[in-house]
């Protein structure tokens, strides 16, 4: 830690710990519904029990996200946080939120809209949240005088995020017209301006870990950026098919969306010509695999599997099924629960004093989510596989259907349970070492080179 | 490519596509209101969609092919049921399909008869948007069998011979016009389509009863002291429970309330005449 304020960050990750764990309670809870009978059938129906599910996901990552922002922007701009007592309030009024938006969808109180189910009230606390947060961060940076194209990149990304959610809190009369502007909130956050966010992210990573060239880095960081957008703004169309909307938006978005994947590939091989090149061996090797591993599962769970079902053609079957659900899972693991989890194990040793190498735990940890994901994501698809054949295409009824698929549901519950453990054990070796807040000196090793050096052959696209 | 030039690409891509998606929205907006039929959206419907938000419906349904995907998807559910048996079903769900047998059911939802039928008017107007013919073919809630699995390779023929025979008989005239396969196509194509409720497989009971063999069961009826209908025969049998469901109703709790059937009673209006007779050649086909 080279600036006191970065301690903030620790509160922020402690936090979005606690959440992660309990979404998965929740999550364990819904698919052992989908075996039944369930005997919470009236306490706790499968309802309730996923709406908890998604929405401790969304405040976890955002949690994250803002904790890995208040680690970043200080040494970024080399600078103390602007107001560390305004993080500290805004940490408290987001967990406020969360905690009291969890309580009410256990009395049955939501707004009923996918992934939008947040009452009004906590609609609005979302916003004056990320106000707070974007004005902290903005002045922090504006104090400084220093701006780097990552934290650019990085805060124009939080601060869309924060404008795309404005439509959520509108009432349509017509539900068509509001399912498509859920969308300008849902897809273009995943699949626009959270992709900025897992940019900025990665390029930090890959500049400290690696030593990377930070010209070339955040040259190639901009293309990456102008791909997700030419690709992830119409792409919103593959939303549009089966909703209500003007036939155009068929092609439009089998078309535009099947490009997206495009700048996923970008950034596998941005993270991996990085490696490649890098002449610095920072010794957390064990960030180094998750923020390698987060570049390679968002091109597994989000451009494989996402372009697996975006064209009409295919998409006309596969609507609304389980494969929705496989995608769902890996996608959002890969891009932002891994990048989050690798910020957090790039910060843990200097917030907490233990050696950089990582321990056995923190490996275990990485292996056993990964393999339990992938086994997760081959669970749901062949579920989803199962379902699309018998249900839509032979016509065989739902009910009838999901009896039939039971197996996949136990593979569910059982890959699962070895994703979990690799998480507890994550959870574990974060709260095993208290939080140390001790400033260290500038590492010259770890400092920014300055532009045109001799590694600025570091292309990755060159070279990659 | 040096730093600026590839920050110029990245606003100039966001920029054209942010701009061309901004066009298409306010073209969308022009017609919205014809491809969602915007005029049907009354106090009753939109009073539907605040309810099924309220009751948290989208996160075990899917609607429009969005939501959970623990139950069944309802964008076309009215064209499948008729609004007797949705308001008793939303009345008290437990009363319709068995735990022990499907291992998930719909909790009660605790709705008002207003709210009942409120959610009705809502997923009626639902499924009435123009959206691109999705799903391309119904989707059940329950029943119905794999294709060539559901009846015997015996009853398959007797079915096929049937139709041959009076396609025979009526000489030059093709399978188009022969009643028992234009009852078939009916059967599955009507609105609310007769088999998302009633399959032809024996001891299937769907929401409705399995209609194999209906035609020895109809002769049982009509000369039973219990029948109080029209009918002197099968054929007149099967019309009367197509357009009068509720003259006689099958026992069975699901099957009916306060002695009104919950199939719809709206095909003696929406069926022509000859239509009733296909549908009972086909049906008094089934042996
Ligand atoms: C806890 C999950 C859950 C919730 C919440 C839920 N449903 Fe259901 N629903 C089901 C299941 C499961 C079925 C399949 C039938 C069964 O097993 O009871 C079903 C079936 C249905 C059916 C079709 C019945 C048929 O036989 O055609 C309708 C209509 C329906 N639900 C409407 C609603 C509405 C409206 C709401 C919100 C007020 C709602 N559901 C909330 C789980 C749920
Ligand atoms: C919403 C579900 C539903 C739909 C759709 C439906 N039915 Fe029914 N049907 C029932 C129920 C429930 C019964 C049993 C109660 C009764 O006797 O009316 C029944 C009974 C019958 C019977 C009497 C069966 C017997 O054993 O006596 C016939 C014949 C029949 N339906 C034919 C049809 C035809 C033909 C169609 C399509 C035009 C159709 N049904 C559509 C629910 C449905
Ligand atoms: C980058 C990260 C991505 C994440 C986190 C993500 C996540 C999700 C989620 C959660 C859903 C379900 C949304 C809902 O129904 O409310 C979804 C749907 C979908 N995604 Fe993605 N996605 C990503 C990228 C992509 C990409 C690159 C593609 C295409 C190439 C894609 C194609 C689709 C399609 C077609 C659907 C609709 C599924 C359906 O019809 O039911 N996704 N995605
Ligand atoms: C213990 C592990 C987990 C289990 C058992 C689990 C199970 C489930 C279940 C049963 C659903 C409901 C699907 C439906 O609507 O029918 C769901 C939804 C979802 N979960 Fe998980 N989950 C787990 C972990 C995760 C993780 C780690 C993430 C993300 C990082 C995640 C993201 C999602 C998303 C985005 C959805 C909504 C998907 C959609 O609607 O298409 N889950 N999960
Ligand atoms: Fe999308």
């Amino acid at each position: 830690m080279r600036y006191k304020s970065q301690s903030v960050a620790y509160w922020y990750f402690a936090a979005a710990m606690v959440l992660f764990g309990l979404q998965l309670v929740f999550g364990l809870l819904s698919a052992t519904k989908y075996l039944g009978p369930d005997p919470l059938i009236n306490l706790l129906p499968f309802d309730v029990t996923k709406v908890i599910h998604t929405n401790l996901l969304i405040v976890w990552v955002l949690t994250g996200f803002m904790g890995a922002t208040y680690w970043l922007v200080p040494e970024e701009s080399r600078t103390e946080i602007h107001s560390v007592k305004l993080a500290y309030i805004q940490l408290g009024l987001w967990l406020l939120m969360g905690v009291t938006a969890v309580i009410g969808y256990l009395f049955g109180y939501g707004a009923g809209n996918k992934l939008l189910e947040q009452p009004i009230p906590h609609k609005i606390t979302i916003v004056v949240v990320m106000l707070m947060f974007l004005y902290n961060v903005g002045m922090t940076i504006k104090k400084s005088g220093r701006f780097t194209t990552t934290e650019g990149v990085l805060l124009l990304g939080l601060g869309s995020a924060a404008l795309l959610y404005l439509p959520a809190l509108l009432h349509y009369s017509n539900y068509t017209v509001s399912i498509y502007y859920r969308w300008w909130t849902i897809h273009l956050w995943v699949e626009g301006v959270w992709e900025m966010i897992q940019g900025g992210f990665l390029a930090y990573l890959l500049i400290r870990l690696t030593g990377a060239d930070r010209e070339v880095m955040e040259k190639w960081l901009y293309v990456i950026v102008g791909l997700v957008f030419i690709a992830g703004i119409l792409g919103t169309a593959h939303h549009y098919y089966w909703v209500g909307v003007p036939a155009y938006w068929l092609p439009i978005g089998g078309i535009f969306s099947a490009l997206e994947p495009v700048a996923l590939v970008g950034m596998a091989i941005y993270a991996y010509s990085a490696l490649r090149r890098s002449g610095l061996a920072h010794p957390n090797k064990l960030a180094l695999h998750w923020t390698l591993g987060s570049a390679v599962f968002t091109l597994f769970g989000a451009g494989l599997l996402g372009f697996a079902h975006t064209f009409p053609s295919v998409n006309k079957w596969t609507h609304g099924t389980l494969i929705t659900a496989m995608h769902g899972h890996a996608a959002f693991y890969g891009a932002y629960a891994m990048i989050v989890l690798a910020m957090i194990v790039y910060a843990l040793p200097s917030i907490t004093g233990r050696k950089e190498g990582g321990s056995a735990a923190g490996y275990w940890s990485f292996w056993l989510q990964l393999g339990g994901m992938f086994g997760m994501t081959l669970s749901f698809a062949t579920a989803g596989i199962g379902q699309v054949y018998l249900e839509r295409i032979l016509g065989l009824g739902y009910l009838d259907t999901q009896l039939k698929i039971q197996v996949h549901f136990l593979m569910l519950i059982a890959t699962a349970s070895i994703f979990t453990v690799g998480v507890v054990l994550f959870i574990y070796d974060f709260f095993r070492h208290a939080p140390r807040f001790h400033l260290e000196p500038e590492d010259d090793d770890l400092k920014d080179r300055p532009t045109g050096n001799l590694r600025a052959e570091t292309d990755p696209v060159k070279y990659g | 490519m040096n730093k600026r030039q590839t920050r110029l690409f990245a606003g100039a891509a966001t920029a054209v596509s942010a701009l061309v998606f901004l066009v298409l929205t306010i073209d969308s907006h022009r017609q919205f209101g014809k491809l969602t039929n915007a005029d049907n959206i009354t106090p009753a419907v939109s009073r539907g969609k605040d309810i099924w938000h309220a009751k948290n419906c989208i996160n075990c349904h899917t609607l429009f092919g969005e939501g959970a995907y623990y139950a069944p998807d309802l964008t076309k559910i009215t064209q499948l049921r008729g609004n007797t048996y949705l308001e008793a079903f939303l009345r008290d769900p437990s009363k319709f399909y068995d735990e022990a047998k499907y291992r998930r059911v719909m909790p009660a939802q605790n709705l008002s008869d207003t709210e009942i039928l409120d959610l009705i008017a809502f997923l009626d107007w639902v499924s009435k948007v123009d959206n691109q013919g999705w799903p391309p073919r119904p989707i059940l809630v329950a029943g119905a069998t794999i294709p060539g699995t559901d009846r015997t390779v015996a009853q398959q023929q007797s079915v096929a011979a049937t139709s041959n025979t009076q396609a025979a008989t009526a000489g030059s005239v093709s399978t188009a016009d022969d009643p028992v396969a234009l009852g078939q196509a009916l059967f599955n194509s009507v609105s609310p389509s007769c088999n998302a409720c009633h399959s032809i497989a024996p001891g299937v009971n769907m929401v409705g009863p399995s209609l194999a063999g209906v035609s020895a069961r109809a002769q049982q009826i009509i000369s039973s002291h219990a029948y109080k209908g029209q009918a002197k025969d099968v054929a007149g049998y099967i019309r009367e429970s197509i357009h009068d469901p509720s003259a006689y109703v099958v026992t069975g709790a699901s099957y009916s309330a306060n002695g009104i059937s919950f199939m719809p009673n709206t095909y003696g209006q929406s069926l022509k005449p000859e239509q009733l007779d296909y549908l009972a050649a086909y049906l008094g086909s089934l042996k």
